[in-house]
């Protein structure tokens, strides 16, 4: 392969500088010309008829210029299942449901309207478990479920009706591996509620041409074609009538995609006469009424010989979706499939369900059903080891996925980097020195554990990518894929700078409006690199062969001799006998001429599951592996954890910035430390969020890490550009299994359900104290 | 400029005035997203009045860079990669700042402590406390050749008027 002058390199990111002055402006500073203000009001009820809603005093409140209600905005909306209202009809399913909307000339004045209205509630059954919600006779949330529209892979159950979607696998017969198997294990784990606390919060501005109809929508949404797409289905117009812009992002860790408050801005725009609308939500707002990772409970049971070798793995997966579908059907559909986890097992039987509930609405959040997966398979699996005597890393070692493997969902598999990740991060650990307690510190008990995964993307999907390079010798590049912090736009420019050959600062990233950006299918899933860095690639290497074929009768050579660096193109042989590409592009096209160049790529052989098995050949475009390694220390007399030190194996295919790669590591690793130690938005008894704020929901500060251990481990996939994968998501999704390991290890005492608080750590303790 | 005393600094400076580059993150100050100073003092400025502001002197993220340079805490984040998203960003600098003005040479500890208010969700703050150290380190070789930030402030006189 050429060498690499760009890709591979840990360039510096190329959007720092507007940030750090504080020039970046995001979609919650964006300002429009004679706006609107928008203030919302929110169900305070978890499940209730609407009698009545009174909204003559907001009306009447000076510099209000709408007011709405359900009946004022009759569209639905979700991305596999229509069950969404952009404001509640005639019901409302959880407490931070939008039920009215107010515009005014400004945020007092919308502020003040919103709180005069008043709404009667006639109270219905709710429920606030999605176990809870499966059992028989439970009343559906979503009477009219039968008629929604909805995607045609979604399967429901005959006898739960509250089952928005039910994913099963079937491989071989699990009973028969349990009755070959020496020791067969059954248990139970959860996971609470934990919100993405991204920290710009959620807003939209929208505005709908009183000529045209034309509606026009400014959000920081991290997938705006298919937010376009959901947006048109909804409105029932054709997509050319929407137009989405997206100013910078300030975070959103799967929360910003789909429609959140999109359709609130959209919705009283069209009652505004052509002035725009700006609709922010708060902090505690943005908690409750955008979006949530579901809680989950995961059965699980295994079978395996003496040995080790696993022979027979049955799970059975609760997905709490909350009050509407959103993205739970592909969550419980690609959380599911691999929760039994990145293992050869000859039987594998699972069952996931997503379940409507009564609480706030569950979605896309980094990992995508992978960490609810993990802390149970991964936990079991250490639980498995100390019953079998093995060594958790010996054990894992002897039943991973390798090269060549066939996945129990049928696929072969190939640039495995699982074993090299597991090896790395248990020796960056000191895996096999043992050291039970702390010099003078007599409470404390020391404990290691590892963790690993791996994680489909979502498959299969399109990236297209424009590249626009003009007389100056200057790279625009056109691509959907969106900055949320991830540092796409510098792994983007590297890729175009790589292959147009010119220095990165001739690079700069076009802003993204569907209007001219070419389609990409979202910035999710550990997609962007692989996918639009594939797209980028081609349209520059479009490009390049274009300003070859131009170049070549100037420079009196033959295409196939030229070559390019430094912003040139020159003879291969006669370096010196060259012309900057610039020039080539005004001698051809003049001086405001501009050469395009197009790519676009789609991994052609994804093939969707089949229903019956959830089998498929070729279910991912690519896996990413990972494995974590934690060190803690557990107070015995108080259940604090204190983390010593925790080391993360990615394989990343290939670091095209291993800068911006530990990056991602690191940041992944914080977040999954806080899922495991205290994240947890605690819903009330009346569905009532008791933690929407950052002084009672504990996010990681900077004095709660460890010493974070990031490697980088280069197994390369032969499709990805340069032999990238993926690399966002993993970060948090084996850390709490991890550090629920090594607290086992610790204590001797396995703890079940997360946040591994204090307190809970604690009564365990007390517990076992009490069972001897 | 007219203001109700009941208006937050922060909205202030972000509505009335247009300065955006002080970020909310959460109203209530538990984030540290819209840190200002407040008469050389870092303070949430969604939790000040503007009806206290009779005579203050206000320094924002836009009054940090010094003349047309960028200040060196800038240039570390930059360096450093401590801007991921970028929107706790303003935060960090203006509170990493307070702390080196007092505080030219911190542990690590110190560092972390002094940032524990300023809450970050894509770094993991491994990054930005790198940057604070090397920004101090280069203060430190700068020494007294820096000119002190003399830098774009908005006074206040009178009570609930602005003059800028």
């Amino acid at each position: 392969m050429e060498e690499l002058s760009i890709v591979g390199k840990p360039i510096t990111r190329v959007d720092s500088k507007e940030k750090v002055t504080g020039e970046a402006i995001y979609g919650y500073d964006l300002v429009l010309p004679n706006m609107l203000y928008g203030k919302v009001v929110f169900s305070t009820r978890p499940h209730a008829r609407i009698k009545r809603i009174h909204t003559e005093k907001a009306r009447r409140y000076p510099g209000v210029a709408a007011v709405i209600t359900g009946k004022d905005a009759p569209w639905t909306h979700g991305e596999s299942v229509k069950d969404k209202p952009f404001l509640a009809q005639d019901k409302v399913r959880y407490v931070g449901e939008p039920v009215a909307a107010v515009a005014a000339e400004d945020e007092d004045a919308a502020q003040a309207a919103a709180a005069l209205i008043e709404v009667e509630y006639e109270d219905l059954p709710a429920y606030f478990s999605p176990e809870e919600a499966c059992k028989p006779g439970a009343v559906s949330i979503h009477q009219e479920f039968g008629s929604y529209r909805k995607m045609e892979f979604i399967v429901t159950s005959p006898t739960m009706p509250n089952v928005c979607e039910h994913f099963k696998l079937r491989t071989g017969e699990v009973e028969k591996g349990f009755r070959q198997s020496d020791l067969i294990l059954e248990e139970r784990y959860s996971v609470p509620i934990i919100q993405h606390s991204a920290m710009e919060p959620h807003s939209s501005h929208a505005q709908v041409d009183p000529e045209t109809g034309r509606v026009t929508i400014w959000v920081a949404n991290d997938a705006p074609f298919r937010a376009l797409h959901e947006m048109a289905e909804a409105l029932r117009l054709p997509k050319e009538m929407i137009r989405f812009v997206n100013p910078l992002q300030g975070g959103g860790f799967g929360s910003k995609g789909g429609l959140k408050v999109e359709p609130l801005a959209v919705a009283l725009a069209y009652h505004t006469k052509g002035r725009p609308v700006r609709v922010k939500f708060n902090r505690e707002e943005t908690f409750i009424s955008t979006l949530t990772r579901h809680e989950a409970v995961a059965n699980i049971k295994s079978g395996v010989k003496k040995d080790g070798e696993l022979l027979a793995r049955e799970m059975r997966l609760f997905w709490g979706a909350g009050a509407y579908a959103e993205k739970s059907p592909t969550v419980c559909i690609r959380g599911s499939l691999p929760a039994p986890g990145p293992y050869r097992i000859p039987h594998v039987k699972v069952d996931g369900y997503a379940v409507y509930t009564n609480k706030p609405v569950a979605g896309s959040y980094r990992g995508y059903g992978i960490p609810q997966g993990a802390w149970a398979c991964e936990q079991h699996m250490d639980e498995l080891a100390k019953r079998l005597g093995l060594d958790p890393l010996e054990f894992r070692l002897k039943n991973v996925y390798v090269d060549g493997d066939v996945s129990y969902w049928g696929e072969k598999l190939h640039s495995v980097g699982l074993k090299e990740t597991l090896l790395k991060a248990a020796e960056a650990i000191e895996w096999g020195k043992k050291i039970s307690r702390v010099e003078g510190f007599k409470s404390l008990r020391v404990g290691k554990g590892l963790a690993c995964i791996s994680k489909p993307t979502r498959t299969p999907t399109t990236s297209a990518a424009g590249v626009l390079v003009d007389s100056k010798g200057e790279v625009a590049v056109l691509a959907g894929t969106v900055e949320i912090g991830q540092g796409s736009n510098t792994i983007l420019s590297q890729v175009a700078a790589e292959e147009l050959k010119v220095p990165m600062d001739k690079v700069r990233m076009a802003p993204l409006d569907t209007d001219v950006i070419p389609f990409d299918a979202s910035t999710t899933s550990s997609r962007s690199t692989y996918h639009m860095g594939n797209a980028v690639r081609r349209a520059a290497i479009d490009a390049r062969e274009k300003l070859a074929e131009m170049a070549s009768p100037m420079l009196e050579a033959r295409k196939e001799d030229l070559a390019f660096s430094d912003g040139r193109v020159f003879l291969k042989d006669h370096p010196q006998m060259g012309i900057p590409i610039g020039d080539v592009i005004r001698r051809k096209l003049g001086t405001s001429g501009v050469l395009r160049g197009a790519g676009s790529y789609t991994y052609e052989i994804g093939k969707d599951l089949d229903l019956e098995t959830g089998h498929s050949d070729h279910a991912s475009a690519f896996y990413m592996y990972a494995t974590q390694a934690a060190e803690v220390a557990v107070d015995e007399e108080t259940g604090r954890v204190r983390l010593l030190r925790m080391s993360a194996a990615h394989d990343v295919g290939k670091a095209i910035n291993p800068l911006n790669c530990v990056a991602q590591i690191e940041g992944g690793l914080a977040m999954g430390i806080g899922s495991a130690l205290h994240e947890e938005l605690v819903i009330d008894e009346k569905g009532k969020a008791r933690n929407p704020s950052f002084l009672d929901y504990h996010l990681v500060t900077s004095l709660d890490l460890p010493k974070m251990i990031p490697i980088i481990v280069e197994c390369p996939e032969p499709e990805g550009p340069y032999g990238a994968k993926g690399l966002g998501e993993p970060g948090l999704a084996p850390t709490p299994a991890a550090i629920g390991n090594a607290v086992a290890d610790a204590l001797g005492i396995r703890i079940y359900d997360l946040p591994l608080t204090p307190e809970r750590v604690y009564w365990a303790i007390e517990g076992k104290k009490k069972s001897g | 400029m007219d203001v109700p005393a009941h208006r937050l600094l922060l909205d202030l400076l972000r509505d009335e005035i247009g300065l955006t580059g002080t970020k909310e993150g959460c109203g209530t100050g538990d984030c540290g997203a819209c840190t200002v100073f407040l008469d050389g003092k870092p303070v949430n400025s969604c939790l000040i009045l503007s009806g206290e502001l009779d005579g203050a002197e206000i320094v924002t993220i836009e009054g940090l860079k010094i003349g047309p340079e960028l200040h060196p805490i800038q240039r570390a984040f930059i360096q450093d990669g401590g801007a991921q998203c970028g929107y706790c960003t303003p935060g960090m600098l203006m509170m990493s700042k307070a702390l080196l003005d007092e505080n030219p040479n911190p542990t690590e500890e110190e560092i972390r402590f002094a940032l524990s208010g300023n809450l970050c969700r894509c770094t993991g703050y491994v990054k930005i406390v790198r940057a604070v150290q090397d920004a101090a380190a280069e203060l430190r070789r700068l020494g007294a050749d820096l000119t002190p930030a003399r830098i774009t402030s908005t006074n206040m006189t009178g009570s609930n008027s602005w003059k800028s």
